[in-house]
């Protein structure tokens, strides 16, 4: 048995209509999409920035659209959240059902004693080719689960995995392969879940919310009443019209919407070559619902134009200048660490003054001892103005100069600032930093501090 | 500090500002550099030691790194030469520098020249490129050169009620004065509707506010008070000269001491440069003064900086028109950075060459009544390098 201590959703804060994408598309059927200098790195980081990280003791991260290869997904997200050194950390890339793969080992782990508490995290940000917006699935989210052996609210009770041989589509050495469709959803997804579900469900009565997460999941209504299940058991997944098929993340998302709408005896159904059970009970929904404020924030793409901006042709533009080059250094990142990425600031001993870069003296008072603090995200802006010839995606680039609550200075460039006359940040707005890539045209990734609104 | 040896300025020489397809960096060093020396009336074997300042070699043609670049296109051997390094307050340093060892008798007499050459590359391959594409990957990355001093204009109008209007009013006028200067780059008047309504670079500042790096080349032939030939020569005196470094590079935009509000490197020089010069009084003691208006901005947060008016009270200033050509006190009459161009490492020597011109009753269409003192004044970088020289006829 495991617990469901603590979650983190992460969508993006700009949504596309499918109407936008195609004209054949419908008004009012939304897709989540990253902004420019958003990755699946920065939205898991984002969803599991909040979550309580004493006792940490393994990260698991799956995806099925990978930023870094031969470097650990899970690796890097630990290292962001400056984890303990050297902790477990394993990737799942396999494919779209990565995110339950890694929930269900994680529940294995802790369930055999030897692991107290498994962070896993399911991301995915991947565009579909041009032209095949609306056929492929696609939709950028993050979900995020502390799994502990401690007592809560949510407990797995049970967790299986049902393999098949068959999956409907793959690829060989870079190829497309695709089976018949007709075989490959008899053969394979029907097969496989009848097979399953005879072998995991005793008392199909009890349970009140059936989550099937599969792209046939409408076909599955006989097989499931066969076994005794009845039609408004069934969950309805309402997430894919507001957000997207999100991917390795979507069965967890349905799982949190479940609940977050208060159900108690939820039996979780992920299918992609074989299905992932679950059998997850709950006392009642948890008083603050991560996903559904997520869900109701956002702001509404109004051209194909902007989403192929935000999708970038991989150069690095403002209407005057372009660049593929951008200097990144791995040497400086590692090194300046606590400064950039965990915000340690250096405090005067005698005056007070916190400083966010380091220095020998202070420049107030010249004494040379200082202490380190922690600094906080969230601040005002004492200064700032609009680089309009600076290379951006949708320029101008704001540049905030960000007086900390609690003390230090730091200035950074403001970001979600697609429409820049929503962008009403002025003198004394309040900000809060959130995690960017700094490099948006993919060439090396590296990422830092930028702004938005905490309005 | 004991009384130090007054030194004068006897030569003279600037190249035209602007974008010189035809002239090479080294055809830049040996305009101005035969100007001078034909003004002073000395030999090019005369010259004890040189300083050769040069801002951005890399962004330029790759020369200007070192003393060499200074001595291959004046034949000038045998002696040393050394390059000064300062960002926009290079020009000033190397005459600081030439200063310094004419004091210290290390030569009788000493050239200090300033050249940049950034026109030889496309716009988008100088500045803007430097800021993008080199320095911290996430420190200040964001920011052009005219950013880092719209949020000084930002903080200014917040302030101090200063409006929109009082900044490009400071280019209107400089834009006039470059309209007389028959070396400046833009020589043509502008309107206050032109600035505010040109291309937004970084707001407030427009593209009108705003300088354009060019090429060019200035210099200066120095020797001790004593061996001026009144005869031979019309002398400028340089009764004072600070500079000084007041901040770095990053910790503008990281100090939380940091009002945005003045530089202090620019009250520091010029705290040092009065002293030397018994100043007490600018606005009454000082007849013209060259302001570093790499940006409008600059100019009007100047005025304060050098207690040309009281904190706050530059606006007055700007529209009172006492800062323009007989007003009060003239600022910018060469047209300033705005008109003439900005090549980076030339500039501060071109600012002494157009105050020395109005010293000597020289300066033509555009001098100044009467002038018997000058100010010049340069800050580099993110305002954390300031200069101040004081001269006298």
């Amino acid at each position: 048995m495991s617990t469901i201590i603590s979650y983190g959703i992460a969508l993006p804060h700009f949504r596309i209509e499918d109407s936008i994408l195609n004209p054949k598309g419908k008004k009012g059927v939304m897709k989540a999409v990253c902004y420019t200098d958003e990755d699946i790195i920065t939205l898991a980081y984002e969803a599991t920035k909040d979550i309580p990280k004493g006792t940490i003791d393994g990260i698991f991260f799956a995806t099925s659209t990978p930023v870094f290869q031969n470097r650990y997904h899970a690796s890097y997200l630990a290292d962001l959240l400056n984890l303990n050194q050297g902790i477990l950390a394993l990737d799942f890339t396999a494919g779209s059902r990565s995110g339950t793969d890694a929930l269900l080992l994680a529940h294995e782990f802790i369930d055999t004693g030897k692991y107290n508490n498994i962070l896993v995290v399911a991301a995915d940000v991947v565009f579909p080719e041009t032209g095949k917006e609306l056929t492929a699935p696609f939709g950028h989210g993050v979900c995020a689960l502390l799994l502990s052996n401690e007592k809560g609210n949510t407990e797995i009770t049970t967790a299986r995995s049902f393999s098949s041989a068959l999956a409907e589509e793959f690829t060989y050495k870079l190829n497309d392969i695709q089976y018949d469709p007709r075989f490959s959803r008899d053969a394979g997804f029907k097969n496989n879940v009848s097979f399953s579900l005879k072998n995991i469900v005793k008392n199909p009565k009890t349970i009140d919310a059936v989550i099937l997460n599969s792209l046939y999941a409408r076909m599955a209504g006989g097989i499931f009443a066969k076994e005794g299940f009845e039609e408004s058991q069934f969950a309805k997944d309402t997430l894919t019209s507001k957000i997207g098929n999100t991917g390795s993340a979507h069965a967890l998302l349905l799982l949190i919407n479940e609940l977050e709408n208060g159900k108690k005896n939820i039996l979780l159904a992920d299918y992609t070559n074989g299905t992932n059970y679950f059998e997850i009970k709950s006392t009642g929904a948890p008083k603050k619902k991560l996903l559904q404020e997520q869900l109701s924030s956002f702001d509404l793409i109004n051209s194909y134009q902007d989403y192929l901006l935000i999708k970038k042709a991989g150069d690095f533009k403002s209407s005057q200048y372009s660049t593929k080059e951008m200097f990144s250094s791995e040497m400086m990142a590692e090194r300046e660490k606590d400064t950039l990425l965990y915000l340690k600031g250096f405090k005067c001993e005698e005056c007070g003054t916190i400083y966010y870069l380091k220095s020998t003296r202070c420049k107030k008072c010249k004494c040379d001892k200082f202490s380190i603090v922690q600094l906080n995200k969230t601040g005002t802006v004492y200064t700032l103005t609009n680089e309009h010839y600076f290379p951006a995606s949708f320029p101008p680039i704001a540049m905030l100069v960000i007086d900390l609550d609690g003390g230090g200075r730091i200035t950074v460039q403001q970001t979600d600032t697609m429409f820049p006359d929503k962008n009403n940040i002025t003198i004394g707005s309040k900000v809060k930093l959130v995690l960017r890539k700094m490099i948006e045209n993919d060439a090396k990734p590296n990422y830092f501090w930028k702004a938005i609104s905490n309005e | 500090m004991s009384k130090q040896a007054d030194i004068a300025i006897i030569g003279i020489g600037v190249t035209r500002f602007g974008e010189l397809f035809h002239q090479s960096y080294d055809d830049l060093v040996r305009d101005a550099a035969m100007q001078a020396v034909a003004d002073s009336g000395v030999s090019m074997d005369d010259i004890g030691a040189a300083w050769l300042s040069t801002a951005f070699p890399e962004i330029g043609v790759f020369k200007g790194r070192s003393g060499m670049d200074l001595s291959e296109p004046l034949s000038l051997y045998n002696i040393p030469v050394t390059r000064v390094s300062n960002f926009c307050a290079s020009g000033a340093d190397a005459i600081r520098n030439a200063v310094n060892s004419l004091r210290a008798g290390e030569c009788d007499v000493a050239l200090a020249l300033g050249v940049e050459k950034l026109r030889d590359r496309q716009p988008q391959d100088s500045i803007v490129k430097m800021m993008v594409e080199y320095g911290h990957p996430f420190l200040q990355k964001g920011f052009t050169a005219a950013g880092t001093f719209a949020v000084y204009a930002n903080r200014m109008i917040k302030e101090f009620g200063v409006t929109r209007e009082d900044i490009s009013t400071v280019s209107v006028k400089n834009h006039y004065h470059g309209s007389l200067n028959e070396k400046a780059f833009y020589r043509k008047p502008c309107s206050l509707e032109e600035v505010m309504k040109s291309q937004m670079v970084a707001n407030p500042l427009t593209v009108l506010d705003s300088c354009p790096t060019t090429d060019g080349a200035a210099c200066v032939i120095m020797v001790r008070a004593e061996d001026v030939d009144k005869k031979k020569h019309k002398p400028i005196y340089i009764k004072g000269l600070g500079l000084s470094v007041s901040t770095g590079w990053d910790l503008p935009f990281f100090d939380p001491n940091h009002d945005f509000l003045s530089f202090e490197a620019t009250r520091q020089a010029a705290k040092t440069a009065y002293k030397q010069a018994g100043i007490t009084n600018p606005i009454d003691e000082i007849d013209l003064v060259e302001v570093h208006d790499c940006f409008s901005i600059v100019e009007l947060l100047t005025y304060e900086d050098l207690g040309l008016c009281k904190q706050g009270e530059a606006k007055e200033l700007i529209r009172g028109k006492e800062t323009q050509l007989g007003g009060k006190i003239p600022v910018n009459v060469s047209g300033g950075l705005l008109s003439c161009g900005h090549p980076v490492g030339a500039t501060g020597i071109r600012m002494v060459v157009e105050v020395a011109n109005h010293l000597r009753g020289n300066a033509g269409e555009r001098q100044v009544k009467n002038a018997k003192r000058g100010l010049t004044h340069n800050i580099g970088g993110p305002g954390a390098i300031a200069s101040v020289i004081i001269l006298e006829n």
